[in-house]
């Protein structure tokens, strides 16, 4: 497990899901919205796309963190 | 193992082989064993969340039952109390790296009381953890084996849990715990699972109209949102996991923080989705009706009492495409979470006893290990017996009808897994709302100490002659809490009673104790929180904040040798 959490495999595949999550975060806020629009109905869907994006940013952070540390 | 030599559970018994402490059983407590600091950053991860993330396996159909269309802002009101209490713990576990979490931030910030109060509270949580998440295994596996079932056959439910948990203690006291590396591939599978529930859900059942109308044809009564709020939290407990982690892990300054904001964020995704995802997702497949033949929405399906206990292994199965793969190995993963969760409850609550026996706020006969094992056997029978008088107490209603017609008169006949729920989230609430309070006294009496994290938005100040600044998130987190230590109070019968009179029994117990000993009673022992601080930083190998800490103390000591000099001249 170790080795595999090290690997740069593991890394990219968090980089992918961390995108995935930023595509999925903006499409939740955007599809609620439309449905919802600008109502309190709205806003835990929203604040659910937001740290989707939130983790996805993360993930961008860790996998150039990761990068800049490699020999 | 050798004679004359002791095996103690320094680590987190459900999860890490390498919290065997080995050490001479005559050594004084100044040469007391030292936990290996061999947990990795993804280790330290996984650690928190098969503690926090098991919770939401409880907690979303209990919720649902609850606060009906409005869970997702029960969860959201949650969630957001939540990540001020995940910063605070982040902040304190990175700044005093040790094993023993809010009990030891409040016994540290507020004194011996107070740290008696706290760590109570958290040995409430802990017996509560044993019986909830042994109970919810058995749910999770009943939607496989459905001779488990609750509704069906209490009995043999009841029988299970028991057995489950007496199993559990006699591991614990033998010694024998499963792999670190087993912990991390169930987290790691469950994070990999439950992203794709959310995948698979966002992608092609989720439908925001739905949600809406959900929203605006079911919402509940303030006295069931208030109902949702405290129950609620309960997916969010177990952030205790991030400072025992600190201990054992490598470089805790740099290391609990960068995996702490994850395991955060990942927890409050999944609950903010899965909450969501039930008010507004097309079910792939139809929903069977009501017990009166009628249709039925999916959150009241998954909110019943036959599927309350099994939320999220249901809601998997209605995921299009991925819910067929989803209906067979869900309830396998949840329990297996589950029953590590329970397990880190029979260890976290001998440990936790035994750290407060150290220090004097429990007796010491929960030091006391066992002859041939070396485990804290006492500690161990004593919480797991709590746990078992716990279960009784749930599972009574459903087991003898008389007792059933009492609980109905006295407490508007809640069920067993709501009874524990509200325990849990009673004991989660008042432990917290000290380690709000801990963190504030902290800032302004320990400045000195070097804090790699702080929670966002201070406000800086001088108090004392020494510049500290001032957490504007601990105090909306502290208000949050108490919120909902309040809602918990005003909507659960059995928590508003059984909850404060666990601390009046525990606090009395204490008076006894603290008088027979001829300790203080209501001020603290004298300690050498300077001496005791560099040892913490020493023994993390966090050198440079050991320095900076010896910097900070002398600077401090030279303004006030200056301070008292100008006021004497």
């Amino acid at each position: 497990m170790k080795r595999l959490v090290r690997s740069e495999g593991y890394a990219r595949a968090r980089l992918v899901t961390g995108a995935l999550f930023v595509v999925l975060g903006i499409a939740v806020i955007v599809r609620t919205f439309a449905a919802a629009g600008l109502s309190g109905q709205a806003i835990p869907a929203c604040v659910l796309g937001l740290a989707m994006i939130l983790l996805g940013g993360f993930r961008f952070r860790d996998y150039a963190a990761a990068r800049r540390a490699r020999p | 193992m050798r004679s004359g030599r002791r095996r103690i559970s320094l680590g987190r018994a459900g999860t890490q082989t390498h919290v065997l402490a080995t050490a001479d059983i005559t050594r004084k407590p100044t040469q007391e064993p030292t936990l290996r600091r061999s947990v990795t950053p993804w280790g330290s991860f996984s650690w928190g969340y098969s503690d926090v993330g098991a919770d939401i396996f409880v907690g979303l159909g209990l919720v649902l039952g609850a606060a009906a269309g409005a869970s997702n802002v029960a969860f959201l009101f949650a969630g957001i109390v939540y990540v001020c209490i995940g910063l605070a713990y982040t902040e304190l576990a990175a700044a005093y790296p040790v094993a023993g979490g809010g009990q030891y931030f409040v016994f540290r910030g507020l004194g011996d009381i107070f740290g008696f109060i706290a760590g109570w509270a958290v040995l409430l949580d802990f017996t509560i953890d044993i019986v909830l998440f042994a109970w919810s295994c058995i749910d999770y596996l009943s939607k496989l084996v459905p001779i488990l079932s609750f509704v069906d056959h209490p009995w043999v439910h009841f029988i299970v849990v028991f057995a489950v948990i007496a199993g559990l203690a006699l591991l614990n006291i033998i010694g024998v715990r499963e792999s670190s590396a087993f912990n991390e591939f169930v987290s790691g599978l469950d994070v990999v699972s439950e992203t794709l529930i959310l995948f698979f859900g966002f992608l092609f059942a989720f439908q925001p109209q739905l949600l809406v109308h959900t929203m605006t044809f079911s919402w509940p009564t303030p006295f069931n949102l208030m109902n949702g709020v405290s129950l609620a939290i309960i997916s969010f407990v177990g952030l205790e996991s991030i400072s025992q982690a600190a201990q054992e892990t490598q470089r805790p300054a740099s290391v609990i923080p960068r995996t702490s904001i994850s395991l955060i964020l990942t927890i409050l995704i999944f609950a903010l989705a899965y909450s969501n995802l039930a008010l507004g997702m097309q079910p792939w497949h139809a929903i069977p009706p009501d017990a009166h033949g009628h249709a039925q929405p999916l959150w009241k399906y998954l909110g019943n009492e036959n599927n309350n206990g099994a939320a999220v292994a249901v809601l998997a199965s209605y995921v299009p495409y991925y819910g067929h793969l989803a209906a067979y190995y869900v309830p396998v993963l949840g329990a297996i979470l589950l029953l590590i969760s329970s397990n880190s409850g029979v260890f976290g609550s001998s440990r936790i006893a035994y750290a407060m026996s150290g220090t004097q706020l429990l007796p010491s006969i929960f030091q006391r290990v066992h002859k041939k094992y070396r485990t804290p056997a006492v500690s161990i029978v004593t919480f797991c017996g709590f746990a078992i008088i716990e279960l009784i107490f749930a599972a009574l209603p459903s087991l003898s009808p008389p007792v059933h017609y009492v609980y109905s008169r006295l407490f508007r006949g809640e069920d067993g897994i709501t009874f524990l729920g509200d325990l849990y989230a009673f004991g989660a609430a008042a432990s917290y709302s000290f380690v709000f309070i801990a963190l504030i006294a902290l800032r302004l009496n320990d400045s000195q100490s070097p804090r790699r994290f702080k929670m966002p938005f201070n406000i800086p100040f001088t108090y004392r002659g020494n510049r500290v600044e001032f957490p504007v998130v601990a105090v909306i987190g502290f208000f949050g809490i108490v919120s909902i230590l309040v809602f918990t109070m005003i909507t659960h019968e059995i928590g508003r009673v059984a909850g404060p009179l666990w601390i009046f029994f525990g606090l009395l117990g204490y008076l006894f104790y603290r008088r027979r000993k001829k300790l203080p009673v209501f001020r603290s022992q004298p300690h050498d929180w300077r001496k005791a601080q560099i040892n913490i930083l020493q023994e993390a190998g966090e050198l440079e904040m050991m320095d900076e800490y010896l910097v900070n103390v002398k600077d401090m000591d030279a303004r006030r040798v200056s301070a008292t000099a100008e006021t004497l001249r």
